[in-house]
């Protein structure tokens, strides 16, 4: 790899790591992978309903690659 | 790479990622991502629809997904993702060029209550194929978790797909050196 990419990349690197530290949070509550029910509940108890394509990433999971809604 | 931009900083007061000071502890793992074997003793996964290959290491295992899709996660006995992988074919109209624009505005209509791109490089390599990958940071909708995520969209010669690697934003300085390292391995066809 050209060292001029390798340096680029780090630098992108660097700066997420950076920003990200700057922007974090106390987030504790995940939940966990869970696919196609028909609602969830919120923190506050309110049902959320549907939302995107239901799979786990619409329920508090990290997002997966799905380019669809 | 033909281009690195850091669009976004945090949330509330204006600040921007080189402004923005690092907790103390919570040294980023500086490295470049060249593609490059995944260790041994790390386990992989093929997409079913064999475009590409996704190698995780052995603190992690293969979670559900959506159908096509594969995954992998470290996750902790309370249900909170520690780190979490992803790879999924291309669905969308999802492009080289456009991914890091796609994949913010996916977040924002999907999953999030808000995203915030954090950098963005086009021209990376990858075995088999060449990405453009985006970091960015979001909160989910639901239980408005954080997380942080590496997301490339990846070129091969059969086909395209997207891997995602991602953990809680608050452990994203310790969890990024093994997440990239996947990316590193992602192998495409």
């Amino acid at each position: 790899m050209p060292a001029i990419l390798q340096r680029s990349l780090a630098g992108l690197a660097l700066l997420a790591a950076v920003a990200a530290a700057g922007c974090s949070s106390g987030s504790s509550k995940h939940s966990p992978p869970a696919h196609h029910s028909s609602s969830t509940p919120t923190k506050n108890g309110i049902p959320q309903g549907n939302v995107g394509d239901n799979d786990a990433d619409n329920h508090g999971a990290p997002s997966d690659g799905d380019g669809n809604i | 790479m033909t281009g690195l931009a850091v669009l976004a900083g945090c949330s509330g007061p204006a600040t921007t990622p080189a402004t923005t000071p690092a907790r103390a502890g919570s040294a980023p793992v500086v490295r470049a991502l060249a593609a490059r074997s995944a260790p041994p003793g790390w386990h992989q996964a093929r997409l079913p629809d064999g475009t590409a290959v996704l190698a995780f290491p052995p603190s992690m295992h293969l979670i559900a997904g959506d159908v096509g899709e594969v995954s992998a996660a470290r996750v902790s006995a309370s249900g909170t993702f520690l780190l979490y992988l992803n790879s999924t074919p291309r669905q969308g109209a999802e492009t080289l060029a456009n991914w890091p624009v796609f994949r913010v505005r996916h977040q924002r209509k999907e999953d999030s209550v808000s995203v915030r791109m954090l950098a963005a490089s086009h021209g990376v390599r990858f075995f088999g194929g060449t990405g453009t990958c985006v970091i960015d940071a979001y909160v989910t909708r639901v239980h408005a978790n954080h997380f942080t995520e590496l997301a490339c969209f990846v070129q091969g010669q059969a086909g395209a797909s997207v891997i995602v690697a991602a953990a809680p934003t608050a452990r994203w300085a310790s969890a990024a050196g093994l997440l990239f390292r996947a990316v590193e391995a992602y192998r495409v066809r």
